[in-house]
């Protein structure tokens, strides 16, 4: 079933030639159409990879993510929009249900416009939260742009961002010169909860704060975040691994700053640098519209490990014994902007496992590359182990989940049976047993004796035995 | 851990501090002031603030207690006020921040108050002092200031139990697991068992020599294989076959197999049995036995 | 005597073949007529499988059939106590289902193709007429009567008391149990009196069958002994005694070590010790005789203080010691509350939920019973007068099988059989005083007075007592007026049998039956209706959370594994599911997820005022969820201040956000005008608003609002927590994150 599921996309994907794992459809919603010139590097770089791009606005009769329960987009991106609401085709119940069906979203805001409040609520189901009254903007007076913003401040510029953990890949920044900087200008921050499928992709330097313009311009008495607790670009992966990001500065997609030039503010150096832009929109479209991150289960195998047991070697057996040997591998592959290749872990410190659990896991283990299974579009990993002595239905779990990766949870149901009464050891095989297999034997041998005697025995001639008889 | 890079920054502010126009402040003053039972007693704990070096002793926070600052920033020795003013306290370990702005008026005087209820949790957890810094910053060229200042000891109040701090579910790598089997079933040693086995064998040539010291013999064989030749054959066989069905089904057999070779064998039995035994009766009747 | 007319028809009986062949008609029709009157659930509604049990050894003997037997034996089945599994094969009492297994082949061996299911449902009445030819057997060797036997075996067949276990589909252990318990009890009366180790093996033979059949097998193994006991007590040991009783013991030990569910327990349990040592006592006491015959009497009366009293002695020291180091199983739980009543209520209260683990109340005994419950002194006194060895165990059986009926609805099971042995004793003894034709010859010269009634005694020869008097009844219209009054009384059993078995015992409990205005009959198939939606619109190996009730219908009839189910052997994973209904769904939730629950069904039964439904049994999960959870769950909260147990608008908050209130009553007003909702088996009214889901969802609802079943959510998609996903849904926006309460958290990553 799984294996023709991926046929199926892995055709598909060959059919439309999409570079998208799931799909090619993508739906731009602007303010006005014409706005697109001011993204056309980016849009251009989109379609490039292989998209097909509808632009809509939100006013649009015609805008519709479902069309008789089926999504009719892939992936959705959000420029910023002037009015307070979306309409009626883009409500937060909608935009819940595309995500529920594995639509991604990337969600550009701007400082300068107010969030619509449809996203704000959305945002709030994800516990993003923006600033309050759907105004706020970053600035840093310690890193901005000394060329374009040397008064206002609020044109960050930041270094490319790393690794978020040791253990998780870096999809964002790496190779990013080290003269390049992102440039976020305008942009709003948000604050995320404290959930485990939020994902800060770009934090805010200690020094930066967000403020409201409006009602703050002279003095910040109450203040929304600052610092790295300031998400300006935010990674939301569901449970079904359908992507959103927000983007908090919806110019950092612009022309102007793709390839633009800025200066660090004096203090630093005042250095001219490169912006980092265009290679940051494109990796994190790429990641949202799931060009990168992604992977495929293409297999899964669990199987008898007994040595010399040839004959019991069925493949994804249903049921196993207490205490027998077994392996189980899983072929992982993980797509990078046109195929896939084979998964490796990011970092030492991540660990592929696989449990074996009912209940609660009785066994936890890392899994290790077995190369002789391996192909060119995958890497099967691998794991020897006893199953536990207590009968029960189990699952094999992996669970690997990982920010920035696509989930993966598979669970393979199978029985753990107790010993069959003809699977223990032979007695004669117990030591402890001898003495009663002799008694056994003693008793046969002495009742066979005793018959023989009964039956053929001479009266003796003493008188003892006379009366002995008799009795 | 945060790549170095974004240290520069403050280190290099510190460095040009004086070069350009800048942020600073003087007249710095922290003080502690601790509440107990009511108003009556106020414990007061004062230090002044210095911009260029923190303070080596670190101030100590109970729960009741509220840390005030005041201070007065100035751009380049001018009292002013900035945009960004905070003081932020940092945990040293994780690098947890927490910024708290300062009340400022025009002429750059700033002031704040801070008690433990206003610490996020994981800094209220800390093991060791919060590093705490004064950012001074606004738009235009000055350039900012920020330096730490002093440190925070969170003195936890024993009476009331810290709100534990439960670090959030992060996908990651999970200890690993190994299951513990229970000890294998063990004999004793083979001596031991061997011993006694032999123990159990010896009791039959012991039978045996007892009966044969009580009288028992097979005399009469001949004579009971003459009156009866087949039923006495028969009988001891089936007796004897019995025993090796027995052990088949001990061996090999499964129940199918050997529940109709039991029935087989034991109508022979009893066929057989009745003559043979009869033939016995006589003998006993005869006084022969 | 040819004078009398009477003889000359009783004449025509005295050869002896035609009296067998009479006994045999009389015998095959009363088996006939156990048989015939136990098929009124199959005409009245179909041929089908009854309450719970049964379908579990409906499925088991569907396995034996499919797999074969070693498969069965090795059995594990996945789709029970899930995750947790069942060793079937070494978990159950084979017995009933390998002869089902074995009627089933021999039939098709014979071309004669049945379906398995019809075997399992009248396999039942079959045996229960094999129990009344057996019952007849038993009564023959209590008594000379000729006619003692037909009448037991004429109480045997139509009994309610057995009745109500062996309906057609009522396919359970005692269907077949009752019948090898008879049978066996006449091979040990019958090894008794001869002596014969043959006898003996056989009894023992069944008394394996028996044990491989029920767990009520201890009954025999403690009634054996007892009566040995007694025996010997009454100084009757005897080289009989000690061959039957060492054979039967010695082989049936054996055979029932066999079971894979008995294995060791023979020589582990505290239940079979008794057995066990009555077999040490007689070897003793063999011993002891051949002593006796070997050394004068007078050394021997010393000698045998001196040996019983010691060896009994350290007998007892042993059996303690070996207790208390725990080589010998202490008495369990349930063999307690035999002995104390309120015992299971309190130390194990899965026990006390179950309805026929009540104590019996008296009415029970005459609606069960009848007449025969006071002809039965009349037979135990009947045996006393006579005291051999079988009468003895009579006598003691009586006295062990009232008492536990008494302690135990369900063992009412056991005490039918001697009621009706000993009932039949009575009648005949009655019958065959008042219906002689003959009067007594006159003995030594006393005329035999046919006058009214008047006792005559013989004369007392003051040498022997074993020269009866003569008493006698010779009367004409006394003798008609009794045996009459007899006439009516046994037809009035018949009838009252009849009606029993009709309205009481002949319900499947799967099915409802109930009467329309005009008198018609309406079915009530909201059971099966659920189970087949269960069947048929759920994944093969979704997981169904009930009540442990239901556990073996679901099994059975939907084909779905279950959390629990009857077979009552894991009391903490039963407590995990009373936990989870009775706690809220913050709490009940983390419980499902983690095994596995994809549908919860529960039993509801305020719309049709059905009085068997979950809220009714609510308590009892309560408290068995209270004897692990002490903490978490406590009867006391679902209980108003004034202690009353209300499901309306007063009942307690813990109450109301229990689980199981809200399955039950989840949308339940709607169905009726706004603020007009009535329980209509509790007969209250209800709160206006009803309560609210939000980690389950409504899946199904059967007709008459009996079976509810819920889908359990998976976890919300984007990380949110099911009420406030819910709230969304709704069209609810969330609130703006106020300032937080509580000390304030830092986002770490």
């Amino acid at each position: 079933m799984r294996s023709l599921f991926s046929l199926c996309l892995f055709l598909l994907a060959a059919v439309v030639s999409a570079v998208s794992t799931s799909g090619n459809r993508l739906l731009v919603i602007l303010d006005d159409v014409a706005d697109k010139a001011n993204y056309s590097k980016f849009l251009a770089d989109l379609e490039g990879r292989g998209f097909q791009l509808s632009f809509e606005t939100p006013k649009s009769e015609s805008l519709t993510l479902f069309h008789l329960g089926e999504r009719t987009y892939d992936h959705v991106i959000f420029f910023p929009i002037k009015t307070k609401g979306l309409g009626p085709n883009l409500t937060p119940n909608i935009l819940v249900d595309f995500l529920n069906a594995k639509g991604n979203i990337l969600l550009a805001i701007s400082s300068g416009i107010a969030t619509p409040n449809s996203l704000v609520s959305l945002l709030a189901e994800l516990d993003i939260q923006l600033p309050a009254d759907r105004t706020g903007l970053v600035v840093d007076h310690f890193n901005y742009d000394a060329s374009s913003a040397p008064e206002k401040h609020d044109v960050l510029l930041l270094p490319p961002p790393g690794r978020l953990r040791p253990d998780i890949k870096d999809f964002f920044g790496a190779g990013a010169g080290s003269n390049e900087v992102l440039a976020f200008s305008r942009g709003v921050g948000a604050v995320l909860g404290t959930g485990e499928l939020l994902t800060p992709i770009l934090r805010a330097p200690r020094t930066a704060y967000s403020y409201n313009p409006k009602e703050q311009a002279e003095v910040v008495d109450d203040l929304f975040a600052a610092g790295e607790q300031l998400a300006l670009v935010t990674a939301f992966q569901a449970r079904n691994s359908a992507r959103l990001t927000l983007l908090g500065s919806a110019e950092m997609l612009q022309d102007t700053w793709f390839d633009a030039e800025v200066t660090k503010p004096s203090a630093t150096g005042g250095r001219k640098a490169k912006t980092f832009n265009r290679e940051f929109a494109k990796r994190v479209s790429g990641w949202t519209f799931n060009e990168i991150g992604v992977l495929r289960v293409n297999w899964i195998e669990h199987r008898l490990d007994e040595p010399g047991n040839s004959a019991s070697n069925e493949t994804n057996p249903k049921i196993y014994r207490i205490k027998n040997n077994v392996k189980y591998t899983i072929s992982l592959s993980e797509y990078a902007w046109t195929n896939w290749e084979p998964f490796t872990l990011p970092s030492d410190d991540d660990a592929l496992q696989l449990e074996f659990s009912m209940l609660s896991p009785f066994h936890r283990l890392e899994l290790t590359p077995e190369t002789a299974r391996s192909t060119p579009e995958s890497t099967a990993y691998t794991v020897h182990f006893r199953l536990p002595d207590q009968h029960g239905i189990f699952n094999f779990k992996v669970n690997y989940k990982r920010p920035f990766l696509s989930n993966v949870e598979e669970k393979n149901t199978v029985s753990v049976r107790h010993m069959a009464h003809d699977e223990w050891p032979r007695s004669f095989a117990i030591s402890g047993a001898w003495p009663w297999i002799a008694g056994i034997g003693v008793t046969v041998a002495g009742w066979l004796a005793f018959c023989a005697v009964w039956m053929y025995s001479a009266p003796p001639l003493t008188d003892k035995g006379e009366t002995k008889k008799t009795q | 851990m945060r790549p170095p890079q974004l240290f520069a920054p403050a280190l290099l502010l510190l460095a040009a501090s004086f070069a350009h126009a800048a942020w600073d402040f003087d007249d710095g003053s922290i003080s502690v002031v601790a509440k107990q039972s009511g108003d009556s007693i106020k414990e007061k704990q004062v230090a002044l603030l210095n911009p260029k070096a923190p303070l080596s002793k670190p101030v100590s926070l109970g729960s009741t207690s509220t840390l005030k600052l005041s201070l007065t920033a100035k751009d380049n020795g001018k009292g002013k006020r900035p945009h960004q003013a905070f003081l932020v306290l940092q945990e040293q370990e994780s690098g947890l921040k927490a910024p708290f702005p300062l009340t400022v008026k025009e002429n750059g005087k700033a002031a704040a108050q801070i008690s433990q209820k206003d610490i996020p949790i994981q800094l209220l957890n800390a093991a060791k002092p919060l590093k705490a810094s004064i950012v001074l910053a606004s738009f235009g060229s000055s350039e900012g200031f920020n330096a730490p200042v002093f440190n925070v000891k969170i003195e936890a109040d024993p009476a009331v139990p810290l709100s534990a701090y439960e670090r959030p579910l992060r996908y990651g790598k999970k200890p690993e697991i190994h299951h513990i089997f229970r000890p294998d079933p063990k004999s004793p040693p083979k001596v031991v068992s061997l011993f006694f086995a032999l123990a159990v064998v010896a009791t039959l040539p012991a039978l045996f020599i007892g009966w044969i010291f009580l009288g028992a013999n097979l005399n009469h064989l001949s004579k009971a294989i003459g009156a009866a030749p087949l039923s006495h054959a028969t009988f001891f066989g089936s007796i004897v076959a019995m025993e090796f069905v027995f052990f088949m089904y001990y061996t090999s057999w499964n129940l199918f197999q050997t529940l109709p070779v039991i029935g087989a064998v034991a109508v022979i039995t009893l066929l057989s049995g009745t003559k043979a035994l009869g033939e016995v009766q006589r003998r006993r009747l005869a006084g022969e036995r | 005597m040819s004078a009398d007319p009477l003889h000359a028809l009783a004449s025509a009986g005295k050869a002896k073949s035609t009296r067998s062949v009479l006994r045999v008609v009389i015998l095959a029709l009363i088996a006939g007529a156990a048989i015939a009157s136990r098929l009124f659930s199959v005409i009245r509604f179909e041929s089908i499988i009854h309450e719970f049990d049964p379908w579990f050894n409906f499925r088991a003997t569907k396995y034996l059939v499919a797999h074969g037997f070693y498969k069965f034996w090795d059995w594990f089945d996945d789709r029970t106590w899930h995750p947790l599994g069942r060793v079937t094969g070494g978990t159950l009492y084979p017995g009933l289902m390998v002869t089902s297994g074995v009627i089933y082949h021999a039939l098709r061996a014979l071309t004669i193709p049945v379906d398995i299911r019809n075997i399992c449902v009248l396999l039942a009445p079959g045996f229960s007429g094999l129990t009344a030819i057996a019952a007849y057997l038993l009564t023959n060797e209590m008594t000379t009567s000729n006619s003692a036997g037909l009448l037991a075996a004429a109480f045997m067949g139509i009994a309610p008391g057995y009745i109500s276990r062996s309906v057609a589909g009522s396919y359970d252990n005692e269907a077949i149990a009752i019948f090898l318990l008879v049978f066996t009890f006449y091979l040990w009366i019958k090894a008794l009196k001869q002596g014969s180790m043959l006898w003996g093996a056989l009894c023992a033979l069944f008394y394996g069958y028996m044990v491989a059949s029920w767990g009520g097998y201890a009954f025999i193994t403690c009634l054996l002994p007892l009566h040995a006991f007694v025996l010997i007590c009454m100084g009757r040991y005897s080289t009989r005694l000690y061959v039957s009783y060492t054979t039967w013991y010695a082989l049936g030990t054996l055979a029932s070590m066999q079971i894979p569910f008995v294995g060791f327990l023979p020589v582990k349990t505290s239940e079979h010790m008794p057995a066990l040592g009555i077999f040490g006592f007689l070897q003793l006491l063999a011993f002891l005789d051949y002593v006796r015959s070997a050394i004068p009497s007078r050394q021997f009366q010393t000698f045998l203080w001196v040996f019983a009293g010691g060896s009994f002695g350290l007998g007892l020291a042993a059996l303690a010691i070996a207790t208390s180091a725990g080589f010998i199983a202490p008495w369990s739980g349930r063999f307690y509350s035999l002995w104390d009543t309120g015992y299971a209520k309190i130390h194990i209260p899965i026990i006390a939920s179950v309805s026929e683990h009540q104590p019996t109340a008296w009415p029970a005994f005459f609606f069960d019973l009848n007449m025969l419950i006071w002809l039965f002194p009349v037979g135990v006194y009947l045996c006393f007068q006579e005291l051999a060895d079988q009468h003895v165990f009579i006598v003691v059986y009586a006295l062990f099988g009232s008492y536990f009926a008494g302690v135990m609805v369900r063992l009412m099971l056991t005490l039918t059989p001697v009621v009706c042995v000993a009932a039949a004793i009575a009648v005949s003894t009655l019958l065959d005083i008042y219906l002689t034709a003959k009067s007594p010859k006159p003995v030594e010269g006393q005329p035999a007075d046919g006058g009214d009634g008047a006792a005559k005694k013989a004369v007392k020869s003051g040498l022997k007592s074993t020269s009866k008097p003569l008493i006698g009844v010779y009367g004409l219209y006394s003798k008609v007026a009794i045996v009459g009054a007899l006439t009516v009384y046994l037809l009035l059993f018949v009838l009252h049998c009849t009606w029993v078995t009709s309205n009481a015992y002949s319900s499947p409990s799967v099915v409802l039956a109930s009467r329309l205005p005009d008198g018609s009959q309406h079915i009530i198939d909201d059971y099966r209706e659920a189970y087949q939606w269960l069947r048929q619109n759920t994944r093969e190996d979704a997981k169904i959370m009930s009540w442990w009730d239901y556990g073996y219908q679901i099994g059975g009839m939907a084909d779905r594994p279950t959390l629990v189910d009857n077979n009552t052997w894991n009391n903490t994973h039963i407590a995990t599911v009373g936990k989870a209904m009775s706690s809220r769904e913050e709490v009940s939730y983390p419980i499902m997820r983690q095994h596995e629950v994809d549908y919860v069904l529960v039993v509801f039964g305020g719309l049709l005022g059905y009085s068997g439904d979950d809220i009714n049994k609510f308590l009892w999960m309560v408290r068995i969820a209270e004897g692990i959870w002490p903490d978490e769950v406590s009867e006391r909260a679902f209980f108003t201040p004034r202690g009353e147990y209300r499901v309306d608008g007063d009942a307690t908050e813990t109450m109301k956000n229990s689980l199981m209130y809200k399955m039950s009553y989840y949308n339940y007003n709607k169905l009726f005008p706004p603020g007009q909702a009535m329980d209509r088996m509790r007969g209250v009214r209800l709160p206006e608003v009803g309560p609210s889901l939000s980690t389950i969802e409504e899946a199904f609802t059967s007709e008459n609002w009996i079976i509810r079943i819920y889908k359990v959510k998976d976890l919300d998609n984007l990380g949110r927590d099911h009420a406030s996903a819910a709230a969304f849904d709704r069209g609810h926006k969330k609130k703006k994150a106020t300032k937080k309460r509580g000390p304030r958290l830092l986002r770490v990553d």
